[in-house]
């Protein structure tokens, strides 16, 4: 890595409080009404383009932080990064100055074919290598850290031998890049998946986490069995909270953002997402300094 | 070798049978891969196969709304998934997924007597285009003024990459209209109304159609086909031979459509 990388993954960074992720029904309303939030994230290739969604991003920058998390790199992919796509990215950077940048431990490209959605890695040395690659080489093009979000499953391989916070600490200290934990993710994997979701926290490098997420989940039926589904679709659960209260004891204050993508209520629902997100993350701090000093 | 005898396999392998299963292939391959942990491997699956269909059927509708309404939701979700397996995305910006939904629609047998159906695909991709091209500066029509009057007939031009040109043998663009939500009362279109030929592109983040004459579009056709000035305008004097070029020149550097000239050789105009 060269000397000018800026560190946007540190805990200490410029971000303090709770942002929310910005998505088309919203960017009107959030440029005539300009609501009190700490940062805003939005989704890098959204606004990859021209036109109307990236002049309203534009206009946006100058008021809020902004947060760029990418869904389309496919750092965990066996093939050739898409270099086409990474300067995309890195032009986007350049333009919109984010405060953040994040990505996957997953993979969504194959054979050229994209097929969007974050899917699982077997947690191997093979792919261990193959990641740590990827995300040397897109933080060499974007001349900064990137953040890696752990993902939601509804699968493990049979041969994936290295747990899923391991591998994460092991991509932190081969690459540099910071983490950023999603504690919804962390609450449905482990459901479907049957590990215990504290304990996996517990495991993470807290050094390395330079941002939570937070969201909604439902849950389904499969081969008659519940499995928890990631959709970003409704509040956060109480479960969620208390994990989230968890992580903020074990890691201290982070960023934190609240996403919301199917059906996307008024921005208020989610402005009062955000404040609530303060109000556990404080809580959590205060009670972890008692602790502290009993 | 792996405990249970199946050999290990690379990730670029593990990764290519997961795309396959995905997208409508055999799926043994990889559930032998999958822990069942209390849920059969098929069913959790069948979650990710779920979730990449879904999504990327209501990417197609969000590109595609009137194509969508005019066969109906249903059929457009049947039509979009065997779209998906025979066309997945070749990359993650999903406003420039599904560019060929027109040419896969006139070949769909269950469509086919729908003919107007891939010109509103069409007409659709290209409102699309629009929305989402890279920003560029209309050159201005005094920039032209260095060209040397004998030199005239060898330009060719850029254009704003938000505009497409489109000549349909139905009434694409009143069709289209009928189909907007605000539209109360759905007028009827008479499908023997005629063609039309429509510019379709972005004006000041306002993405719009026109209609123009058959000239016009003959001419702005060759143009953005990167033919010469002279050429492009004999083109158009073949369809209209009383056409007035100097005002259609004109019209195309007030309308800002062009951002770049060049006089880069190239064969010649037949005389």
């Amino acid at each position: 890595m060269g000397r000018d990388v800026t560190i946007g993954a540190r805990p200490d960074g410029a971000l303090a409080g709770a942002g929310i992720g910005l998505r088309a029904p919203h960017v009107a309303d959030v440029i005539t009404t300009r609501p009190h939030v700490a940062w805003l994230e939005v989704h890098a290739e959204n606004y990859m383009g021209g036109g109307a969604a990236r002049h309203a991003l534009t206009r946006i920058r100058a008021d809020y932080p902004i947060a760029l998390h990418g869904v389309g790199l496919s750092l965990g992919g066996a093939d050739d990064l898409d270099a086409g796509h990474l300067r995309r990215l890195r032009r986007l950077v350049d333009e919109i100055q984010p405060v953040l940048v994040s990505e996957h431990l997953a993979w969504s490209v194959a054979g050229g074919s994209y097929l969007n959605h974050l899917l699982p890695l077997p947690y191997t040395e093979e792919s261990l290598d193959v990641v740590c690659a990827h995300v040397t080489r897109a933080q060499e093009v974007l001349g900064r850290y990137l953040l890696m979000e752990n993902p939601s499953a509804y699968l493990r391989f049979e041969h994936s031998p290295i747990p899923e916070p391991d591998f994460l600490g092991e991509i932190a200290r081969r690459t540099g890049c910071g983490l950023l934990c999603d504690v919804n993710n962390i609450h449905v994997s482990a459901h479907n998946l049957g590990f215990d979701p504290v304990a996996y926290i517990d495991a993470l490098p807290a050094g390395a986490i330079g941002e939570i997420h937070l969201a909604g989940h439902s849950a389904n039926d499969a081969d008659g069995q519940t499995v928890l589904i990631d959709d970003h679709g409704s509040r956060v659960a109480p479960e969620v909270w208390r994990l989230y209260a968890h992580a903020i004891a074990a890691f201290g204050g982070r960023p934190t953002l609240v996403e919301w993508d199917t059906d996307i209520p008024a921005l208020d629902v989610l402005l009062d997402e955000a404040r609530h997100a303060e109000r556990v993350a404080s809580h959590a701090c205060r009670g972890a300094a008692s602790a502290l000093a009993r | 070798m792996r405990a249970g005898g199946l050999p290990l396999r690379s990730l670029g392998d593990l990764q290519d049978l997961v795309r396959r299963a995905l997208l409508g292939g055999p799926a043994q391959g990889v559930v032998s891969l999958i822990a069942a942990d209390g849920i059969a491997p098929e069913a959790r699956l069948d979650i990710y196969r779920h979730h990449v269909v879904a999504s990327l059927t209501a990417a197609l509708e969000t590109t595609y709304p009137v194509v969508c309404r005019l066969i109906d939701r249903r059929f457009f979700t049947y039509a979009a998934d065997a779209f998906i397996r025979s066309h997945p995305p070749t990359g993650p910006c999903l406003f420039e997924y599904g560019a060929e939904l027109a040419g896969f629609l006139a070949d769909f047998p269950p469509c086919r007597h729908l003919e107007y159906l891939p010109d509103m695909a069409r007409l659709e991709w290209a409102l699309n285009v629009a929305a989402h091209a890279d920003d560029a500066a209309p050159i201005s029509p005094s920039a032209l003024e260095s060209v040397a009057p004998a030199r005239v007939g060898e330009l060719r031009f850029a254009f704003d990459p938000s505009l497409s040109l489109l000549r349909s043998a139905w009434p694409i663009d009143r069709i289209w209209r009928a189909n907007q939500a605000e539209v109360g009362a759905e007028p009827i279109v008479n499908l023997r109304a005629g063609g039309v030929c429509l510019e379709i592109r972005r004006r000041d983040d306002v993405v719009g159609f026109h209609e123009l004459t058959e000239a016009d579009y003959t001419l702005r056709r060759a143009l953005l086909d990167d033919e010469r000035l002279d050429t492009a305008a004999e083109a158009a004097r073949g369809v209209d031979p009383a056409l007035d070029l100097a005002g259609l020149l004109g019209a195309l550097l007030q309308d800002n459509v062009l951002v770049g000239f060049s006089l880069a050789p190239g064969p010649a105009a037949p005389a």
